[in-house]
């Protein structure tokens, strides 16, 4: 029997005028002017519960259980049951679920759930639709660093950057994972005062882009830049960034090199 | 598992939460009706404000969270 049959049952004699609708599709529970059930918009069938008696809202909870837990159905709040969908729509396929395989035993788990739905959250942007909920939830849920990873991974860090990290690091004698986990979430964590070196800019544009997020780091007070490398030639490029503030005597430098010199993190402490 | 053509909106959630015996308590959080002093909890243990409410799936009383990490675990399980 049909959802619409099951309800013109529960509220027999309330549902005359309903019953010139053929067209109902959707269900919702909400509150209505003036009927216990009210068509709106041509296909959408309305209840109201307040008006309902109690027999009648024992039968509607009996549908709904039925429903529930014999017909295996999520009942949820609209906004939540659109929201579903698109969660559904925007799961990691073919090459992001490829990609978040790859982080499965490498990642902290927090920071692997967030990078799921960050995942789905750049697949939704790419799709052209709202993401700012699902960007705030992250947010919240991880806020020391849920909005950061979530840009890293729109500008597809965790495509390259964070792979050949784990790649340069695993090259070394000594790898161990744990060390890997705190290097990339130091790094989310410092996105707004990092700067990835890069063989893909020049060298003056990101000498340029140092001084200028220095300039304004400096005046916000956050204290220090932090300048990530991957790879000998952006190691040496940033060795090279760096003699530019070895004689300034308000910028402190501590440097992390590994021993093969292939990753590279310089903080520039001011 | 899918999702249901039933759906509830925001002006009808104490209604709902009445007709699973439930009600709110001072803090707006989820309790039973009989009992206000007891929180009801999601199938991962944490209490759920009326704000944070999504709804209800398969499960003795699996009441859901609208975040977007719970409904991720939600989508992975449909159909």
């Amino acid at each position: 029997m049909t959802i619409l049959e099951n309800l013109k049952k529960v509220f027999e004699g309330k549902f005359r005028d309903v019953l010139s609708h053929n067209n109902i599709t959707i269900f919702n529970f909400s509150r209505n002017t003036s009927e216990t059930v009210e068509v709106k918009e041509g296909n959408k069938l309305v209840i109201d519960l307040s008006k309902a008696t109690e027999e009648e809202k024992k039968l509607v909870r009996n549908i709904l259980d039925s429903r529930v837990q014999s017909e295996n159905e999520a009942f949820l709040m609209d906004h939540s049951s659109e929201k579903t969908l698109k969660i559904k729509q925007n799961l990691p396929y073919g090459e992001s679920e490829e990609l978040l395989k790859f982080y499965k035993d490498k990642l902290k788990p927090e920071m692997y759930k967030a990078l799921e739905a960050s995942i789905i959250v750049k697949n939704a942007f790419e799709r052209e639709e709202d993401i700012s909920e699902m960007k705030r939830d992250i947010s919240e849920k991880y806020p020391t660093f849920g909005n950061n990873l979530c840009n890293l991974v729109t500008r597809g860090y965790f495509n390259e950057h964070f792979r050949e990290l784990h790649q340069s690091m695993l090259e070394d004698e000594e790898f161990d994972i744990n060390v890997y986990q705190r290097k990339v979430e130091k790094i989310v964590k410092s996105l707004p005062y990092t700067v990835f070196i890069t063989r893909y800019k020049s060298y003056d544009e990101l000498s340029g882009e140092i001084r200028f997020k220095l300039d304004r780091l400096k005046k916000y007070g956050t204290g220090k830049l932090l300048l990530h490398g991957l790879g000998r030639e952006n190691v040496n490029t940033t060795m090279t960034i760096i003699e530019e503030y070895k004689e300034d005597e308000h910028i402190n430098i501590q440097i992390e090199i590994n021993p093969k010199k292939t990753i590279i993190t310089a903080t520039l402490n001011f | 598992m899918k999702l249901s053509q039933i759906t509830f909106s925001k002006l009808a959630v104490r209604d709902i939460l009445e007709l699973y015996g439930k009600s709110l308590d001072n803090e707006d959080f989820i309790v039973e009706k009989d009992n206000p002093s007891q929180r009801v909890l999601t199938p991962n243990g944490e209490e759920i404000h009326i704000e944070e409410w999504g709804g209800i799936r398969k499960g003795s009383e699996a009441f859901i969270k609208n975040d977007t990490f719970s409904l991720i675990e939600l989508a992975k399980k449909l159909e």
